[in-house]
């Protein structure tokens, strides 16, 4: 990979700024995910579907797990050490979707769709026996009106979330039809119930970082991408659905429902007598994005860190701090976040700026049997995950289960975390890195963009902009690297991927070569004098040259042996490329080339025998009656350029 | 040709027309019979009296004491002079069965049935294939015998046996109470020369609202026919020699065929993501042509799509017609040249019914249909049925199949212990879908839903427990279904304090004085206490099944005695007290017994009765029988 990456010359050529991992390419020497995280499935009996709605790890290492079934079953014996038998119990049955579980004085408390609910054995046979009503809301019994939790705050009270439901006609408008959904309440012991925060659309991701609430969030109508939320009482987060009740006595949030749409444009629109989905405006010329917003209403909470949507994840969940102190690898402090549809994890590290949480995200582990919903650590390190895809379909090829992963004790080379600096950023690594290929300016693509904030489901990435790097400085131990840029920009993601990076002791890639920063806020302080970095770009012969006629390198260059299958054939781009145009235009989010994900392989698509053009056009207007064994309809994707959808699909027939 | 074309208004009003139901002011309706049956005013039924415990056996000894009991016992029917309800009351000599002077072929029919304790009769659909009428009360595996069953006949001869069919569940209700029949018989089909092509079929069968059988072919008469030959036409009877039965709302609808027909079918196709039908009418057509029956997939296309289809519709007498089409995305139909019935969606998936006067001749038509779904398949037919025939469809088969999704049912069945199951439930007497409802299954198959937000148990059902398929398949709609003939109860909280003994009881739980706290398993049954609090008083509520396992007892406790101004409300709708004591609820749908000593009072409020009990001691406890 490092030989292919010197070989790119010019890397202000658009599509290089792309430039994201495909798997297939990782270098061997880096190995993969499972070398240094190893998944351990826990088989349940059959006929139970363990559709993971809370994961508790218990005093005596059970593990607890409510389920979309309704029940709570523990599990004894979990790791199932020396090849032993884990143990299922079915502690309580019967509850409503319970999706969530955390324990208290010897009990278990759930929440259900429309209760927060104690769970407690009073005989001693492991069995619950009182199913006690701690406090009850009102439902509209839409059924999209789930509800997450809980989590238990330090004083010993308890966050529960509150997902929205959806207009019948405006069916992609998600609406709070009663108190108080699309927000997050505090509940006592003794069942008083406070309102704490809104804005939020499908909080299914919630826990305590630095003893303050944080839920996570999935990307939907006024949400651009799912991301990480910071949540002090009295935040209003992105979705509008909840300021319908923002006039309560008890409502910590003040903005009006109308107040919010005077300042922007609800996009509800009648046409013909129906009213109209709203669409993503293409070369919108003046979007609103929400940080604007924040100028008008300071009580909105920006996201202390993007998931970028189909890139980290499609629908987030579970947010777990590492506190194993070193067993569970070189992460202690850090924070995992689940991701239903791409059944995997991903990994998170805060800092705070100017009195605000922001931070990096990464890529962690993949792989996982279903989608990751609900994560617990055991007190060995072990982190136990509870999985459901909830009928959306996932990576993931079965509907639900529950595994652990375990740390092998092998260092993965990764960046452990960066950090935002005046003049760009500092990744500290979790092993020394071969100097030259830190060096070498060659090693670093980088990109920032920013989401829209709008009615429209989803946001494509906006005004992306290459970040220009000026330059580099490698500490001396090999374990940091200063990035210098001077187009660092507030609010937006910066996202940079170090293919060239090389593990000094092993010559291998980063596991994870890409980071995404959320940059709230540019820290103060000096920067670093230019005489001090590194310039150097390996091949800068090239690059003064190059800039004249440098498009023939752009496609095949990467990789040698696709020069071969473009003699032979119609010219046919490489793996590597596709990648590339795969992820860039996120269709990575539901397919993978070789593996039935929420959607069909690519080889999978390639059986099928349809012409290039039909392809594009099944990219522009999917027939999802074609695959009816897939239960998430894939969206139209119009925005993908039709060349770029041509070459997709003749890799995509590459395949057969 | 002039063109007649009335859209119906009121559609409701419409079901009754060709449909018939016999008076039962007098017997004109039916042959002679011994004078067994008789007309009647008001039938109640003595549901604790067996009709087979008669003095009858002949054995010497302790004779006279039996004749005693006998005349100590109350008896099983009575009834008043009046009409309204067809009687049998048959002894030794008197025992015919009633036959209908009208015959039926195709047939829809529709009663009310009520039997005694112990009582056995039966259906013949044109006299020939009994569907058995039975007190199967309590039944647990119900047989071909027994209420609902499709009877077997006593032939012995190889090829002449025919094989009773059970009712796919005991849907049957106790004693004494009316019990509603709905059926679809189709009458065997027979070639010019008289040959059988088409056995006799029950399309299906209903009893208390319960599907129990569905598409049951019946190759042979059952046992005891009028006659053992098959027809076209034959009358009704029903069985009079082995004990009581009352019939009323005894409708029934012939069905025959219709020879509607369409001509001049032509299409035109758009393709496009259309929205609604402007967008595409007037428009250069992608492709077009004519066809003998419609087919969605001329469009040559799964989505995105516009179809519009015109023809003629060829009427052979002038009536009223319910026009349907199915679809997916949108729909418009136009007959005559005026829109009948449309849905101007893009991506919904359903059926458009209009009922439309159309005069003997032809009518032009036009159906448009357009979609831009991708999730949904392309589906597009368009049927016609007259009040009294069967649908005629005028699409190819696989334009709109059929059949169903395929999806695997998840049922939820009760073992060893009690079944609990929260869930969403549509109180069907309103159809109001209720948020914080429990199911609750006893291992003796008597189940009931309570309400938490109300404390008050709203429905109960005997048979299997639950279908979670709406819940639990794909993303699911968080609802579950009895698998049962539930009887629905009432909505309001039960337990209140009321102003005076006449205030209304509240339609919702008020929270600030209305506390639900859960429920807790009692170790020794399995079963759930749930408890709330009302003003300060802690409440418990437990259900259990009688000792039979086939109805419940409710008991209420209180933390406080006899708290002032307090009441309870056992149930609502038309209210008749029983000569036991108890209470026949809504017209006798079901029964309520106060065991606690409360007296229970009949009170009306807002136009409907209601039974209720001032709260007195700490205790309230009551049957719920069905």
């Amino acid at each position: 990979m490092v030989r292919i990456m010197n070989r790119l010359k010019n890397i202000y050529i658009p599509l290089l700024a792309m430039l994201v991992m495909v798997q297939s390419v990782v270098a061997q020497k880096t190995g993969s995910e499972s070398d240094y995280y190893k998944l351990t499935k826990i088989a349940a009996p059959e006929g139970v579907q363990l559709e993971g709605g809370g994961v508790l790890v218990l005093q005596d290492g059970s593990v607890a797990m409510s389920t979309r079934r309704g029940d709570v079953w523990i599990v004894e014996n979990p790791r199932m050490e020396g090849g032993t038998k884990p143990n299922f119990r079915l502690f309580a049955s019967g509850l409503h979707e319970p999706l969530g579980l955390s324990y208290k004085n010897g009990s278990l408390y759930t929440t259900q769709r429309g209760e927060l609910t104690k769970l407690t054995d009073t005989n001693g046979d492991r069995i619950a026996d009182e199913y006690e009503t701690i406090y009850a809301w009102p439902l509209s019994t839409h059924y999209h009106e789930y509800s997450f939790g809980p989590v238990i705050a330090p004083d010993n009270s308890f966050f529960v979330s509150m997902n929205v439901a959806f207009g019948s006609e405006e069916w992609w408008r998600g609406e709070s039809r009663v108190p108080w959904r699309g927000w997050m309440v505090n509940i006592t012991e003794e069942g008083k119930m406070t309102p704490w925060a809104t804005g939020m659309r499908s909080p299914a991701g919630y826990g305590l970082i630095d003893d303050e609430l944080f839920y996570t969030d999935n990307q939907g109508d006024w949400i651009g991408s799912g991301g990480l939320w910071h949540v002090p009482k009295g935040a209003f987060i992105a979705h509008p659905a909840g300021l319908k009740w923002t006039g309560h006595p008890d409502s910590p949030v003040k903005i009006t429902e109308e107040d919010f749409y005077s300042n922007i444009d609800k996009r509800q629109v009648r046409e013909n007598g129906r009213y109209v989905k709203p669409s993503n405006i293409e070369n919108e010329a003046d979007p609103d994005f929400v940080y604007e917003m924040k100028e008008k209403f300071p009580e909105i909470q920006l996201p202390a860190v993007i998931l970028p949507h189909g890139i980290l994840g499609i629908s987030n969940s579970q947010l777990l701090v590492d506190k194993s102190k070193g067993k569970f690898g070189p992460f202690d402090g850090q924070v995992f976040i689940g991701d239903q549809g791409q059944s995997k994890i991903m990994r998170v590290v805060l800092e705070k700026v100017k009195g605000e949480y922001q931070g990096v995200a990464f890529d962690f582990r993949s792989g996982f049997q279903s989608g990751v919903m609900r994560m617990d650590w055991d007190q060995y390190g072990n982190l136990f995950v509870g999985e459901t895809n909830r009928g959306w379909g996932s990576a993931g090829t079965t509907n639900s289960g529950l595994e652990y992963v375990t740390w092998t004790g092998k260092m993965p080379f990764e960046m452990k975390t960066v950090s935002a600096k005046p003049d760009g950023f500092e990744i500290t690594f979790t092993k020394p890195v071969d100097i030259a290929s830190a060096n070498d300016l060659n090693s670093y693509v980088g990109k920032n963009y920013v989401y829209k904030y709008h009615a429209v489901y989803g946001s494509p990435q906006t005004n992306i902009e290459e970040a220009n790097i000026k330059g580099v400085k490698v500490s001396e131990d090999g374990m940091t690297v200063r990035i210098v840029m001077d187009n660092l920009r507030q609010y937006y993601v910066h996202e940079f991927t170090l293919g060239g990076i090389l593990d000094s002791e092993t010559g291998g890639n980063l596991l994870h070569p890409t980071m995404y920063y959320t940059l709230n806020n540019i820290p103060e302080g000096s920067k670093l004098p230019l005489n001090e970095l590194s310039t150097k770009r390996s091949g800068t012969t090239k690059k003064t040259v190059g800039k004249s006629a440098p498009a023939k390198m752009n496609h095949n260059a990467d990789n040698p042996n696709a020069g071969g299958a473009a003699a032979s054939k119609k010219s046919v781009i490489s793996d590597a490329e596709a990648g590339r145009m795969l992820t860039k235009n996120t269709c990575v989010a539901c397919h993978q080339k070789d593996k039935r994900v929420v959607g069909p392989s690519f080889q999978a698509i390639a059986k099928r025998k349809y012409s290039d053009e039909k392809i594009v056009e099944l990219i522009y207007n999917p027939q999802p009656k074609n695959w009816p064994e897939y239960a998430t309809p894939m969206a139209p994707m119009p925005q993908v350029p039709r060349d770029q959808a041509l070459k997709i699909a003749a890799w995509i027939n590459s395949l057969n | 040709m002039r063109v007649l074309l009335i859209v119906a208004i009121i559609a409701s009003s419409y079901g009754v027309m060709a449909q018939t139901q016999l008076s039962l002011e007098n017997l004109d309706d039916f042959k002679s019979q011994a004078g067994n049956w008789q007309i009647v005013g008001d039938v109640s039924m003595n549901r604790n009296v067996d009709v087979h415990h008669k003095p009858a056996p002949e054995e010497s000894k302790k004779k006279k004491k039996k004749k005693k009991e006998v005349e100590e016992t109350p008896k099983a029917v009575d009834f008043t002079s009046g009409t309204g309800i067809l009687l049998n009351i048959n002894d030794d000599q008197k025992k015919d069965h009633i036959i209908t002077n009208f015959e039926h072929g195709d047939i829809e029919l529709e009663l009310d049935v009520m039997l005694p304790k112990g009582s056995n009769s039966g259906i013949y659909l044109q006299g020939r294939y009994e569907l058995q009428l039975f007190d199967s009360w309590g039944s647990k595996n119900p047989k071909y015998s027994d209420i609902g069953g499709i009877y077997r006949n006593w032939e012995k001869e190889p090829g002449k046996i025919l094989v009773g069919i059970p009712p796919a569940s005991n849907a049957s209700k106790a004693p004494g109470l009316w019990q509603n029949l709905k059926l679809h018989f189709q009458a065997p089909v027979f070639d010019r020369s008289g040959n059988k092509i088409k056995n006799a079929r029950f399309v299906y069968v209903e009893l208390n609202g319960v599907r129990i059988h569905t598409n049951v072919d019946v190759a042979l008469p059952t046992g005891g026919p009028i006659a053992n030959n098959e027809v076209a036409m034959g009358p009704i009877m029903i069985q009079g020699d082995h004990g009581p039965v009352a019939i009323r709302n005894f409708k029934y609808k012939a069905l025959k065929d219709l020879n509607a027909k369409i001509s001049g079918l032509s299409y035109k196709t758009y393709l496009g993501e259309y929205k609604g039908i402007e967008e595409f009418e007037g428009q250069p057509a992608v492709a077009s042509g004519s066809a003998k029956l419609i087919d969605v997939s001329a469009t040559g296309e799964e989505d995105n799509y516009a179809i519009v289809y015109t023809g003629v519709l060829n009427i052979p007498e002038s009536a009223e017609y319910l026009l349907s089409v199915g679809y997916t995305g949108g729909a418009r139909l136009v007959v005559d040249n005026k829109t009948v019935v449309e849905n101007l969606s893009s991506g919904a998936q359903g059926m458009l019914n209009e009922k439309v006067n159309l005069s003997s001749g032809t009518h032009p038509f036009t159906i448009y249909n357009y979609k831009s779904a991708g999730w949904r398949g392309p589906r597009l037919g368009f049927f016609i049925k007259g009040d009294d025939t069967n649908p005629v469809s005028f699409h190819h088969f696989n334009s709109f199949p059929d059949t169903p999704s395929g999806v695997s049912p998840i049922l939820v069945d009760v073992a060893a212990q009690p079944k609990l199951h929260r869930g969403f439930v549509t109180f069907e007497k309103t159809g109001e879908k209720l948020s914080h409802t429990i199911g609750v299954g006893s291992p003796d198959g008597v189940h009931y839903i309570y309400d938490l937000n109300a404390a008050n148990v709203i429905g109960v059902w005997r048979g299997d427990f639950i279908d979670a398929t709406p819940m639990w398949h794909n993303r699911g709609n968080a609802t579950f279904v009895p698998r049962g003939a539930v009887q629905w109860t009432f909505l309001n909280q039960p337990l209140v304090q009321l102003a005076s003994p006449n205030s209304p009881f509240p339609d919702k739980a008020d929270f600030s004085d209305f506390k639900p706290k859960g429920y807790a398993i009692d170790e020794s049954t399995g079963a759930p206490v749930f408890k709330h609090e009302y003003k300060g008083v802690e409440v418990e509520n437990r259900v259990q099944p009688d000792p039979t396992g086939t109805y419940l007892i409710h008991e209420i406790t209180l933390s406080q005695s006899s708290p002032a101004g307090w009441y309870y409300k056992l149930a609502e709708g038309y209210i008749r007290k029983m000569s036991d004591g108890s209470f026949a609820i809504n017209d006798q749908q079901y029964y309520v017994n106060v065991l606690s000593g409360q007296q229970a009072q009949i009170r009306t409020v807002n136009g409907v009765q209601e039974l209720v009990v001032a709260v007195s001691g700490s205790s309230i406890k009551y049957e719920i029988i069905w």
